[in-house]
């Protein structure tokens, strides 16, 4: 359906190629998964499947693209609308009308269909995808899952052969994620569609892929089936992290098969780990906090403390009253009713250089707090502001990031590197709390682990708390040690860590549910907990 | 499905109006059709729950026209030709080189030229105002679904524009309580400028990228999934708002 035959691709006043002659072939049915670290050029691969790049971004491309026969490099991206749908990597961004049943026909009226056929197609597409009851819906006001399936919906109405999404998960909770990726498999299934798809969080597309295309630094990429790629890939969900670490003779791409290959280190009864915590001290106190905006209530009667030393994932469904939570701790508006103290004081009474030193908040997209031309001069900035010797800013980013250039200018870093700038913003001035909302969005697993070393020892060695507002469940699982979801304006658990992700399948990290029932989240966790446990045995 | 104006209405009632006002000269009927037009506003926008990004658009042009009649009343004062009659106040006159001669900055402030400034701030405020009522009344959208398709290029660049400019109001206020946050308390415009402006760049480029390979201006012939139909209520509006301009010309020329 899809030949790459000797592609290379080089965009203007860069030095590196981004591809170097890559030629593989994607078969008609087929859901091919792609991945890579940031940068990598996932995004320009699936880009030039309908001939966005080079036709739209501009770029050298040698080689041939084809696909279903027609070469890419005659035809225009809008010629290719009948055979591929794209779906871009913020839906929001690609949305072109305002309404969920316009958007679906834009395309059709573009292409100029009849009447009567688009009346059918919309039907067909409101039902394939449970969108019905959101048909006369604005689309601004839809959750992030349903705004994918609109997306979703706008792309498959022209009846594509291809469907190409860009981390079409990234910003859905768990189980929005699933609810996309399934229906995403039913039409590879059901309507032979090809499906290509690149994702970071591999923990959660693993299981639907059939091959994975797995793009180096270097520009070569590999195609084979995820069990071959994911043996020596350093790119892996928490699986196979899991199998390596336990020297298994096969890498499984999902739970079941781990589960049986690992079967004969589940018969022991895991030793109950008797951790005593030390009283901490509280910094963020909250009693009693509601929060209204008009007529729509958005935290409801909320009692809940924060203590120093700890790091908390406070998980929810967009709009669950999240934000609005963190927005009150930062102290952007005064609440409704109910009091919040940071560090025994009002948050929203802050200023300045006191203001820096007790609450630190990242939002959900970083580079809002980036405003100077190069990474040097947004250090020096933050020294200034913070009263720190001159250079010290530039150092503990340098401590983060060895490799970053001082010089550059902080739009043309990886995502990465740009979130360890502004984390070193934000962490020089030692805030009683930092909070980050959603600091997992487009990251690869080299920069996750960084953000989670960077937290705990945060945390930890400095004894600061620590808040995230995140819907990576492995994220979660490696660094908070406390959970508290929200729901609808309540706090409906909170609890260890522990105990509130293995309550739910859905919210369970994927080690746990090879491990169940031993309590170990992370592959770290699962070896020190197989190796005590098979010591005791032994010296018993 | 509720039943709505045909996207055209609300924009000829809108033209009509702005002729009107630009016609009658009297601050007293700007002001009228201002408050009509935020009543029509106010009154459809309270049952909808399903609220578009575009139903702020004419509380963020009250706040706008508010800074204009100011700077425009400011500069009408200050600098200029002299307008004789009732003096209120004098400021002292700047002296400028010779090439500039015909230009005063400062003098006597008179209450005629107080009061013109001042209404020709109004008379620009209530032009802006009632474009942007036109917009909270139907989203722009609606309005270009109606184009022909040969001006493909000129549909690109307004979609674009009209899906952007919304966003824009919301990042800024976005990137500005980030920024706060982070202590940058005064950093002025520059700093939110930035970030906005990168942001709104990708949203540009990404939206484009989304029409072209969705077809969009690839057909010559475009169809159309439901044909907007002119009601009656749809004529009453416009010819209520056409009754202005004699009104205009009548009463208060």
């Amino acid at each position: 359906m899809i030949t790459f035959d000797n592609v290379s691709l080089i965009y203007p006043h860069s030095l590196r190629t981004i591809f170097e002659d890559l030629s593989f072939t994607i078969e008609e049915g087929e859901m091919v998964l792609v991945i890579g670290g940031t940068g990598s050029g996932k995004s320009s691969l699936l880009r030039l499947i309908n001939g966005l790049v080079p036709h739209h971004t501009g770029g050298i491309l040698a080689g041939d693209v084809t696909v279903d026969g027609i070469s890419t490099s005659l035809t225009k991206p809008g010629g290719l609308a009948h055979l591929i749908g794209i779906v871009g990597q913020n839906p929001a961004h690609g949305f072109v009308t305002d309404t969920v049943e316009e958007e679906l026909v834009f395309g059709m009226e573009a292409l100029n269909f009849a009447p009567d056929v688009m009346r059918k197609r919309v039907e067909e597409i409101l039902d394939l995808l449970s969108l019905a009851h959101l048909r006369n819906r604005s689309i601004s006001t839809l959750s992030g899952g349903e705004q994918q399936r609109v997306a979703i919906g706008s792309a498959l109405v022209l009846h594509p052969k291809v469907l190409v999404l860009d981390e079409p998960t990234s910003a859905l909770d768990p189980i929005a994620a699933e609810e996309v990726l399934s229906i995403l498999h039913r039409l590879v299934h059901d309507l032979g569609l090809t499906v290509v798809i690149s994702e970071h969080k591999l923990e959660r597309v693993i299981g639907f892929a059939d091959r994975i295309i797995s793009i180096s630094a270097d520009g070569k990429a590999e195609i084979d089936i995820p069990e071959e790629i994911l043996k020596r890939s350093p790119i892996a969900p928490p699986i196979v992290h899991l199998a390596r670490a336990l020297n298994l003779d096969s890498v499984g791409t999902s739970v079941r098969e781990v589960r049986r290959m690992t079967s004969h280190l589940r018969d022991f009864t895991p030793l109950a780990s008797a951790e005593q915590k030390d009283e901490l001290q509280t910094v963020v106190a909250i009693e009693k906090l509601s929060h209204h905006y008009g007529e729509k209530v958005a935290l409801r009667d909320i009692s809940i403390t924060f203590k120093a030393g700890e790091i908390t994932a406070v998980m929810g469904r967009n709009g669950a009253g999240k934000s609005t939570l963190f927005k009150s701790i930062v102290g952007f508006h005064n609440p409704t009713s109910g009091t919040v103290l940071v560090a025994g004081t009002r948050p929203s009474d802050l200023s300045g250089r006191e203001r820096l030193s007790t609450v630190g908040y990242i939002p959900q997209e970083p580079s809002d707090l980036l405003i100077h031309a190069s990474v040097e001069k947004e250090c020096s900035a933050s020294d200034q502001d913070n009263g720190l010797e001159d250079g010290s800013t530039f150092a503990f980013l340098k401590r983060l990031t060895p490799t970053i250039n001082g010089q550059a200018h902080p739009r043309d870093l990886s995502e990465g590197q740009r979130l360890s700038l502004v984390l070193a913003l934000i962490l020089c001035s030692a805030p009683d709390v930092l909070i980050m909302d959603e600091p997992t969005r487009g990251l690869d697993y080299q920069a996750k682990a960084l953000l989670v070393d960077t937290l705990i020892s945060y945390a930890r060695n400095l004894g600061k708390c620590v808040l995230i507002a995140t819907h990576d469940v492995e994220l979660v699982a490696e660094v908070a040690d406390r959970v508290v979801f929200v729901a609808d304006g309540d706090i409906v658990a909170d609890g260890p860590t522990i105990d509130v992700l293995l309550s739910s399948p859905a919210f369970a990290p994927q080690v746990a549910k090879v491990m169940s029932p031993a309590p170990w989240l992370t592959v770290k966790e699962a070896l020190r907990g197989i190796a005590s446990a098979t010591g005791a045995e032994s010296s018993e | 499905m509720k039943k709505t104006f045909h996207p055209l209405t609300w924009w000829a009632g809108a033209i009509a109006a702005a002729i009107a006002v630009s016609l009658a000269d009297s601050i007293a009927f700007n002001l009228a059709v201002v408050g009509g037009m935020s009543f029509l506003v106010y009154r459809s926008n309270k049952f909808v729950i399903d609220k578009t990004s575009w139903s702020g658009g004419l509380w963020f042009a009250l706040k706008i026209s508010v800074i204009i009649i100011a700077i425009r009343t400011f500069i009408g004062i200050a600098i200029g030709v002299p307008v004789p009659g009732t003096t209120l106040f004098e400021l002292p006159i700047l002296h400028l080189p010779d090439w500039m001669a015909g230009i005063r900055v400062g003098g006597a402030i008179t209450q005629e030229r107080l009061f013109f400034a001042l209404s020709e701030g109004i008379q620009i405020a209530t032009l802006i105002c009632i474009f942007a009522a036109a917009t909270s009344l139907t989203s722009p959208h609606r309005l270009l679904r109606q184009m022909p398709v040969f001006i493909y290029e000129f549909g690109v660049a307004l979609v674009i524009a009209t899906s952007v400019l919304p966003q824009l109001v919301t990042s800024a206020s976005r990137i500005k309580t980030a920024q706060k946050m982070r202590g940058i308390e005064r950093r002025g415009w520059k700093g939110v400028a930035l970030p906005l402006l990168e942001e709104s760049l990708a949203r540009s480029l990404d939206l484009a990228a989304a029409m072209d390979s969705r077809g969009y201006g690839y057909s010559r012939q475009r169809s159309r999934y439901r044909r907007e139909k002119i009601a009656s209520s749809d004529l009453t509006v416009i010819a209520g708002a056409l009754a202005l301009i004699p009104l205009s010309l009548v009463v208060f020329a």
